[in-house]
């Protein structure tokens, strides 16, 4: 029988081998968005999908207390969107940028280690619903960024005149400054859902996990009315995205540990 | 296991191109599309011959066929008297007609190579291998094919795909007007596409003409004289506008390319900058194949802008024409491998030049 801990290294190791292979692919100048990109990333997702089963019964809840357990359940959420997304928008590539932040963070999972929860009593299924959703508005907002790091390579490569290798294999960048716009929104609205079903709970509302989340909703809605505004040009809009995921990425350590 | 036939049933191509013929000649040698079916016909009803397919293009003229002669030298002949009979040739221009005389693996070869662009003007262009999938067709239509041509030409398309899905002999533009395409797909959706000429230049004519053949929205020619761009505008089916009015429509285009005879900038920053605030920050792309330049280079400084003068696009057009060369290695040894996959090459030691059916 295969321990939890197997099965991520074997989804890391996929996610891994699809950044190689992506890499090898570009590098040799034959890219195809085609069978082992989709198969790796596939497999790597599977076998996310099995971890998180398996802890989940290691642990006797949705695992997404500690921050080992966050970091792959935002990686799983980022594949899934990934799935979702890439084909909607035709992001040729996005597998690519997406498989090395996703293997990172299971990387980063296993040096934080996974303990055991404490034992707790009976599930309270809204908060579970609003701790999930709200971690899978994060995984909107991480290919918001990857998107955002995209666009500004494609528009470095269009205003320096540097034709050739990435370039070809590159959406238009107004494809991926509408492909931002839509990612910010939706991880908005999930965002929102999320501190919406708080409102249900007995949580104080000073608690820091959630003013950490309504400053996350914050900084995004004004993203998103500036995008929506069109108040800054699309490559402001490509850096907010990427540097804007930097807030949510930090406001899991305050979260985890408050 | 590949069985070895005999000259009977041998393969033959004789033709010539652009390498081997200038214009003046291929004119007169090129086959009238509607006349096609008919050249088919009398080829396959030569003393001798079995099936056969005519390719005729601007570039080249060739006659494939399957023939039970003595010798490929029989067929090559049956098929230049035809030519010099078809066209009428006189003696002194059917003696100076230089004519490429291919058998068996060598036919096939040269239509692995045909097909996937390799021998084409452009290396790697994509348009060859319609045409030769039309002449096919209008073969096969005919019932001038058999199982040797059948074979043949499915194989080759094939290996036409295969050259062109496992190498890069097609990435990149290797022309001015394709790289004005690269460009303008890899900013907008093509299909929204508006786009503004000012000044009605040879070389602008042709990357609009690009463009739209690609599938942009719109074109609006602006030029001095207001004429020339009605007769353009028509033409291209766009819309005609007077020259003191084409700055006023700058923010509705998406691409403006500017060939004026203007001895100064006529594009200048402040100009694009309101531009592109009236447009909201959508990307221009601005393309300046005027000498002297009539886009002022600070204008590439502005968020959202793309500027590409005459020079740097011949530099990618460059680029991509050497990196297509790079890949011809590549693909010359794939055809080679498909070459002994499907049976065309000798068998080791074999002195016989015979065709081999897989």
């Amino acid at each position: 029988m295969l321990q939890s801990s197997q099965i991520l290294t074997a989804s890391t190791l996929a996610f891994a081998c699809a950044v190689v292979q992506g890499v090898l692919a570009l590098k040799s100048g034959v890219w195809k968005q085609g069978r082992m990109q989709l198969m790796l990333m596939g497999l790597g997702f599977l076998l996310q999908t099995g971890f998180i089963y398996l802890r989940g019964q290691d642990v006797g809840q949705c695992p997404m207390k500690t921050l080992p357990d966050i970091l792959v359940f935002i990686a799983w959420s980022i594949v899934l969107l990934y799935f979702l997304v890439g084909s909607a928008f035709r992001l040729s590539l996005l597998g690519v940028f997406t498989a090395p932040l996703v293997s990172i963070m299971q990387v980063m999972a296993f040096l934080g280690g996974f303990e055991a929860y404490p034992p707790r009593g009976k599930i309270n299924a809204l908060v579970e619903l609003h701790a999930a959703v709200a971690l899978i508005a994060y995984a909107a907002f991480a290919l918001a960024c990857i998107t955002g790091v995209m666009y500004l390579v494609q528009e470095r490569m269009l205003k320096r005149h540097q034709i050739g290798g990435l370039f070809y294999q590159l959406p238009p960048i107004q494809g991926l400054a509408q492909a931002i716009q839509r990612l910010v929104r939706l991880g908005l609205l999930l965002l929102s859902i999320s501190l919406g079903v708080s409102f249900a709970l007995e949580t104080s509302v000073s608690n820091p996990k959630l003013v950490f989340s309504w400053v996350v909703w914050g900084l995004y809605a004004v993203i998103s009315v500036l995008m929506w505004r069109h108040f800054t040009s699309p490559r402001r809009t490509a850096w907010l995205a990427v540097i804007g995921f930097i807030l949510p990425f930090i406001s899991l350590w305050i979260v985890t540990h408050a | 296991m590949p069985e070895t036939t005999d000259n009977r049933s041998g393969l033959v191509c004789v033709g010539l191109n652009y390498k081997t013929t200038p214009v003046e000649v291929r004119e007169r040698l090129a086959f009238p599309e509607a006349q096609v079916p008919q050249a088919v016909e009398q080829v396959r009803g030569l003393p001798g011959f079995e099936e056969s397919v005519v390719l005729s293009t601007c570039n080249r003229v060739e006659l494939y066929a399957a023939h039970s002669l003595p010798s490929g030298d029989h067929g090559h002949a049956a098929l230049r008297d035809y030519l010099v009979k078809r066209f009428e040739l006189e003696p002194e221009h059917a003696e100076a007609m230089v004519l490429y005389n291919l058998d068996a693996d060598e036919a096939a070869r040269h239509l692995f190579r045909v097909v996937s662009g390799l021998d084409s003007m452009v290396l790697g262009e994509t348009e060859i291998f319609g045409q030769v999938k039309a002449a096919y067709k209008t073969a096969l239509a005919s019932g001038a094919t058999a199982r040797t041509l059948n074979k043949l030409f499915q194989q080759a398309f094939t290996v036409g795909k295969k050259v062109r899905n496992d190498t890069m002999i097609q990435r990149g533009s290797t022309s001015v007007g394709s790289v004005a395409v690269d460009l303008a797909e890899k900013i907008h959706d093509l299909k929204e596409c508006r786009v503004m000429l000012v000044g009605a230049g040879e070389m602008s004519r042709t990357c609009a003409q690009s463009l739209l053949s690609r599938g942009a929205k719109s074109i609006i020619v602006s030029n001095r004289s207001h004429e020339k761009a009605v007769e353009l505008a028509a033409e291209m089916k766009g819309t005609a506008m007077k020259f003191d009015e084409w700055e006023q429509a700058l923010h509705e285009v998406d691409v403006i390319i500017s060939s004026t005879s203007a001895p100064h900038f006529v594009i200048k920053p402040d100009q694009i900058d309101q531009v592109m605030r009236r447009r909201r920050w959508e990307p221009l792309l601005l393309i300046d194949i005027a000498v002297p330049r009539d886009v002022d280079p600070a204008v590439n400084e502005i968020e959202g802008v793309y500027l590409y003068d005459i020079d740097a696009l011949q530099t990618i057009a460059d680029d991509g024409r050497r990196e297509r060369e790079r890949q011809l290695a590549a693909c010359e040894r794939i055809i080679e491998e498909q070459l002994e996959k499907f049976g065309y090459l000798k068998p080791p030691g074999s002195s016989q030049p015979g065709l081999l059916v897989s």
